[in-house]
């Protein structure tokens, strides 16, 4: 026993997977599963692996011959999840290696499902989701659709920690005390916010800035210069004669450097004048003013009056005088008061009520409802009891409003471990059954969390409650899919998996990318010597000075290449493909390639497409010479690929090999022999990037891993750093072609995705299940989730590869669907 | 001696020159915020100076290592000539030490392969070696921060702060197959529970002073009470969760009620320190585009809370490891990680110009601490201990022995300042160990891989 142990252990890289080994392969049973191996497994591999991994071989550390005993192969799990990876992708055998016959090949694939995975093809595990927090996008979305606002959270939390490249698995998903402080935090900002804490106020309105507007109609209210005579008014109606009182909120805006505008300011109401100051420059000086007025019903006219003291020619800075707004509060007299804009969100009831038990009966019923909302699922009575007796704490006091007492009992909601952890819960499990379903209540939030990233709405939770949710399923699928909130799945999902969300920052120099950033510093130093000689204002007018500045011009437009809103664009170009899909229900190989794409008249002239005009984004049918399609065209995927000044081959093919196959290669050995180096080899050549990365592909170190990625990249090389067609790079012309590791050779991108979409199809299929399954469930995948993963992608290559299907598989499968029970988690713990 | 203090800092020279580095400047702040209130209630055992005022500790992280003809000075002890890259820090040079010969064995790739920058990072403050996860099952160590903030943090309103200059996160995978958790992180409260660290200046400088009060706002009093009944409230609720949970899960909600602990305690401290007056300055807006500012607010908002004795212990990450940021500011449009693999003297030269860069807004924070005095007339430069280096020594080979690293400060006068060490080849725990022995922590006899103390700083 202690000889097996230690082989054991020296056969397997990770020590919990072998004990858990230990326990499924004793006695008679290891017997029959020994038999099996050496009767389906072993002869697949010695007719087909052990002339590299076997006989005194270890190719890639790999022989299959020298485990001691031999049984303790069985358990090792990350070999033959490498095994299972590499056969089914056709990188093993090698190309030009006899291969096996596809009975055979799944016949070992199903061998190491069966046995080294132990997977119990009917029942599979469904694996452990750590309780998830929600991240800063679920808080924020939940919090939008729990209490009616927008509460900030890409300013007011710090960024999430990411796993398996996304933001929202379980365990990575930590709590520190800082965290723990911004959610008090946010509680009591977010209720002070929302939650009205009396029954009745006066009415308020408020006019913008903006809505006050000149003679001419123009409105310019927000921004009035100092320096230009000018009346702004704006007409309030008001229903009843009344009190009504006036807040005037106004800023002087000026530059950081002085200017010594002054200017006067009259405010009038109805024509009458209300107050009548003078300004003169400040960096942001805030100007605050309360008036009553004696209102009747009717159209009222308030107006400002700016007055410039100082004449025009004498400005050196912007300077503005700026109308925030006026807020119209009333009438102030009660009969006219009302509820607050959210009031009926929180409370049903007209006002509450006085009597004591009766006001304690309406806090349980109010806040039944919002936490089991809060909580997504029925509150027990023990929490509630304490929540109305928190609220009562302070509704108590005869200071205090009812309201403030639900507040108060509404932030101790917010802060709860229930709200800001997606508890779940399984359903009492069936006869025979290992694995229970999750309860609907759980169900309802994985749902929603995954096609919304928010909480479940009142329908999903009524289905829960009735135990109707399951039966409704597919329905619901649709129902979630056509409302508007699923653009959270598409934002995010695409955002994480290509890595969209990311053009809106990568930072690229344009100049470098299109190879004139050498000629621009030239041009500039050259302009700035000229300059100091303060010669630049009477310069020989001849053309070669006018051809220089015109250059130097057209460069430095190029520099701004990137604007914020293109790089947008770029971002919803890849979103709107990929919920074009979702929403059409087209097949997935359409993100590979398709001939058309969504742009607009910026993203087209970028790209070189003509006949697009206007900002917003749409549907654009593609030519062949246009050369795009599929989001490996797209700007955002070609730019988070490059390095700062040039195309990066091996980023882009590394970027395709792990995110559209599925397979992402080692990362490369500390010091390995830079690019630059390789270069060098061909000193004075001029080489381009693929002569380059051909040298560096003769070291075998490099090799190995290098001719699975290069060709995908250089594949792509047609396009520059900005994500633009070219057939050239530094005078040469481009090669696009190569042959992909599994064998299939290409001329150019179009070949190339042609062979994705065809030939490569699986892979892709592979590789955008195991992520949006990642996704959706919260944790990475195990090898337990290898048939899970195999079955959805026969569905979809028996379907089209329609992203229904895809959709469908994933919500009905034992990772979405079920979990494991408490004590099971010790057992099987990983 | 107190109102002496109480006095000097009312003539307000240091504080107004602080007040020039926010940007905008009112009035002078109250004073009583800014007096270290442990120091006047008596003498504290715990990081304090032999002269009794606070004792700091800070640790401040810069990425991808440094570019190494440049970074070692020339000589050695007392007589040594600073390099190009430490140029900044000249008219400093008798208030800090450069220490040579330190190493993080951990952050090698030893079993686990690629993934130095993320192992670098993970490393730097805990010497232990980052379980290799893409996040199933993050696993490091407790931090030194950490360590040192559970033995002094009662001393001060904030047991410690955490802060960073990485507001924007890549997405996808981190650094070959380890979880962002690693890279983006320097302090940890547990093996498993990062300290989130906090990039944004407007956000630090409210939770050191609390937000301006609105109109009609309760007194703080009865806020304090409502946000304990509050605490009282989830305490009791996540009671009566934890037995319905699995252990993993009880490990992440354990999580959640260390942080209310944690708060729970900060209030009852908070009545110790009275009423925390709010500096009165102009708080900076949220964070600047440009990265050279963002750095400067965050050295800001640190040395506001050291000179206040908010806190006396402090963690800044500058970048996570590894990061890929272009210096357009300074002319270097290329990526930092791009550069330190291309061996050419003019990526080089670049290189050097990034970790100049880097060092500039370092100096001009000591400079900001050199020119403030604290209670006992001295600087605060001078009773501070701040570690500025990185767990990756050359960026282009990834080694992690002979380590970039300065310790700045003179410790209340217990460290001997002015020279450049050389340590032979320690772990970088045992410097972390004989930090601790100055802030008068007792009771740690090992940290991390360390195999001792490090003798003669």
């Amino acid at each position: 026993m202690r000889t097996r142990l230690r082989n054991l252990f020296r056969a397997a890289s990770a020590g919990p997977i072998v004990l858990a080994a230990l326990v499924d392969f004793s006695g008679a049973e290891e017997t029959d599963a020994l038999g099996r191996y050496r009767e389906e497994a072993l002869p697949v591999l010695e007719g087909y692996c052990f002339g590299c991994h076997a006989y005194g071989v270890d190719e890639g550390s790999v022989a299959f011959d020298q485990f001691e005993p031999e049984a303790s192969i069985l358990g090792s799990r990350d070999l033959w999840r490498r095994v299972l990876r590499n056969v089914r992708a056709g990188i093993m055998p090698p190309q030009g290696e006899d291969r096996p016959t596809d009975e055979e090949l799944t016949a070992l694939i199903q061998w190491i499902k069966a046995d080294p995975f132990g997977i119990d093809f009917d029942h599979p595990d469904p694996g452990r989701v750590t309780i998830r927090r929600l991240n800063r996008t679920e808080y924020r979305n939940t919090v939008r659709d729990l209490m009616g606002i927008d509460f900030d959270t890409e300013v007011e939390f710090p960024p999430d920690d990411t796993g398996f490249g996304f933001d929202n698995i379980g365990d990575v998903l930590s709590v520190s005390p800082l965290l723990l402080e911004k959610y008090l935090q946010a509680a009591d900002s977010i209720v002070a916010d929302a939650v009205p804490t009396v029954t009745k106020a006066p009415r308020q309105t408020a006019a913008r800035g903006s809505y006050f507007r000149d003679a001419d109609g123009e409105a310019r209210g927000d921004a009035m210069s100092f320096y230009e005579a000018a009346t702004v008014s704006h007409t309030v109606p008001v229903r009843f004669d009344g009190t009504y009182r006036l807040i005037v909120e106004a800023e002087v805006d000026g530059e950081f450097d002085f200017d010594p505008g002054r200017c006067r300011v009259t405010f009038a109401v109805d024509g009458d004048q209300r107050f009548r100051e003078e300004y003169v420059w400040s960096e942001g000086r805030k100007i605050q003013y309360e008036f009553e007025e004696d209102w009747s019903a009717g159209d009222h006219e308030l107006s400002f009056e700016l007055k410039p003291l100082l004449l025009a020619d004498k400005q050196q800075k912007r300077l503005n005088f700026e109308v925030h707004s006026v807020r119209v509060v009333g009438p102030m007299e009660e009969e006219h008061w009302g509820h607050q804009k959210n009031y009926k969100r929180f409370f049903t009831r007209d006002a509450p009520p006085t009597a004591s038990a009766e006001r304690r009966d309406y806090a349980r019923e109010l806040l039944r409802s919002f936490a089991t909302r809060a909580f997504r699922r029925p509150v027990d009575d023990a929490t509630l009891d304490r929540l109305v007796s928190l609220a009562a704490a302070v509704y108590g006091d005869p200071e205090a409003t009812f309201e403030l007492g639900i507040a108060q009992a509404i932030k101790a909601v917010l802060a709860s471990p229930r709200f800001l952890f997606r508890l779940e819960e399984p359903q009492q499990p069936g006869d025979g059954e290992r694995y229970p379903l999750v309860d609907e209540f759980s169900l309802a939030s994985r749902l929603s969390y995954f096609f919304w990233s928010t909480m479940p709405d009142d329908e999903l939770i009524d289905l829960a409650h009735r135990g109707e949710l399951r039966k409704n399923l597919d329905p619901q699928v649709e129902r979630m899919l056509a409302d508007p909130r699923s653009a959270a799945l598409v934002r995010n999902f695409v955002g994480q998996w290509l890595q969209a969300r990311d053009v809106e920052h990568v930072s690229i120099d344009s100049l470098a990318a299109l190879g004139v950033r050498e000629e621009y510093d030239e041009l500039r130093r050259d302009f700035f010597r000229r300059f100091r000689r303060g010669g630049n204002r009477n310069v020989t007018n001849d053309e070669q000075a006018a051809r220089t500045r015109a250059r130097f011009q057209e460069l430095r437009k190029l520099s701004e290449t990137l604007t914020p809103s293109l790089r947008k664009a770029m971002r919803q170009e890849t979103e709107l493909l990929f919920e074009h899909v979702v929403r059409e229900d087209r097949s997935l190989l359409d993100l590979i390639d398709s001939d058309y794409t969504f742009l607009n008249e910026e993203l087209a002239a970028h790209y070189g497409i003509e006949g697009v005009e206007g900002e917003e984004m749409r549907r654009v049918d593609l030519r062949e010479d246009h050369h795009r399609g599929g989001v490996l065209t797209h700007g955002t995927i070609l730019l988070v690929t490059s390095n700062p000044t040039r195309t990066s081959p091996v980023k882009r093919g590394v970027f395709v090999l792990d995110n559209i196959l599925g397979m992402a290669p080692p990362p490369p050995p500390a010091a390995v022999p830079e690019l630059e180096e390789s270069e060098q080899a061909l000193r004075g050549r001029e080489p381009t990037l693929r002569q380059v990365l051909d040298v560096h592909r003769e070291q075998p170190l490099c090799s190995s891993c290098h001719s699975r990625f290069d060709p995908l990249g250089l594949a792509l090389e047609n396009f520059n750093a900005l994500g633009q067609w070219r057939n050239a790079e530094n005078g040469k012309e481009i090669d696009p072609s190569g042959v992909l590791i599994t064998g299939e050779s290409f001329d150019s991108v179009e070949q190339m995705k042609e062979v994705l979409r065809t030939e490569r199809r699986l892979d892709f299929y592979h590789c955008l299940t195991e992520r949006l399954l990642t996704y959706a469930i919260g944790r990475g995948l195990e090898y337990y989730d290898e048939h899970t993963v195999d079955q959805i992608v026969e569905q979809l290559d028996r379907h089209d590869g329609r992203f229904s299907t895809l959709l469908s598989g994933i919500v009905q499968s034992a990772p979405f669907q079920r979990q494991r029970m408490v004590d099971q988690i010790q057992e099987n713990s990983d | 001696m107190s109102r002496e203090i109480l006095r000097d800092l009312r003539q307000g020279t240091n504080r107004r020159h602080f007040l020039k580095g926010i940007g905008a400047c009112i009035a002078l702040p109250a004073l009583e915020t800014f007096l270290p209130r442990s120091v006047l209630a008596g003498p504290v055992a715990v990081a304090t100076t032999p002269q009794g005022a606070p004792l700091r500790m800070a640790f401040v992280y810069f990425p991808n290592g440094a570019q190494q003809d440049n970074w070692f000075p020339a000589g050695g002890g007392k007589q040594f000539v600073l390099n190009k890259t430490m140029q900044p820090l000249e008219g400093l040079k008798d208030q800090i030490q450069i220490i040579g010969g330190l190493d993080h064995i951990n952050a090698t790739p030893g079993p686990d392969g690629a993934g130095d920058h993320a192992r670098a990072n993970a490393t730097f403050l805990t010497g232990v070696r980052a379980r290799k996860t893409a996040g199933s099952d993050i696993h490091l160590g407790v931090s030194i921060d950490q360590v040192a903030a559970e033995h002094v943090g009662h001393a001060t309103r904030f047991p410690s702060l955490e802060l960073s200059c990485d507001a924007v996160r890549k997405s996808g995978g981190c650094d070959s197959g380890y979880s962002c958790a690693y890279q983006f992180n320097l302090s940890w409260k547990t093996p498993t529970t990062p300290m989130t660290p906090e990039p944004n200046p407007r956000l630090v400088f409210e939770r050191l002073f609390g937000r301006p009060a609105g109109g009609g706002e309760a007194s703080i009093e009865s806020r304090r009470a409502q946000r304990k009944s509050i605490l009282d409230f989830i305490l009791e609720d996540s009671r009566s969760l934890h037995r319905e949970l699995s252990i993993k899960d009880r490990q992440k909600l354990d999580e959640y009620l260390t942080g209310v602990r944690d708060i729970e305690q900060r209030i009852e401290r908070a009545e110790n320190f009275e009423n925390v007056l709010r500096p009165n300055i102009e708080p900076p807006d949220g964070i600047p585009k440009n990265y050279g500012e963002h750095m400067n607010l965050m050295f800001d908002m640190l040395a506001l809370a050291f000179q206040t004795d908010s806190t006396r212990i402090a963690t800044l990450l500058l970048a996570g490891d590894g990061t890929n940021r272009a210096f357009p500011q300074i002319e270097i449009p290329e990526g930092h990680h791009y550069l330190t693999h291309q061996r050419d003297d003019d990526k080089q030269a670049k290189i050097a110009e990034i970790d100049l860069y880097y060092m500039q807004h370092f100096a001009r924070f000591l400079q900001k601490l050199d020119a403030t005095e604290d209670v006992d007339g001295n600087s605060v430069l001078h009773n501070s201990m701040i570690v500025y280096g990185c767990g990756i020594a050359d960026g282009n080979r990834h080694t992690h022995d002979n380590l970039p690293v300065i310790l700045a400060g003179a410790g209340g006068g217990t460290l001997e300042t002015g020279r450049y060490i050389k340590a032979g080849s320690q772990p970088m725990t045992n410097l972390y160990l004989t930090m601790l022995d100055r802030l008068g922590v007792e009771g740690v006899e090992r940290f991390g891989d360390s195999t001792g103390r490090l003798r003669g700083v």
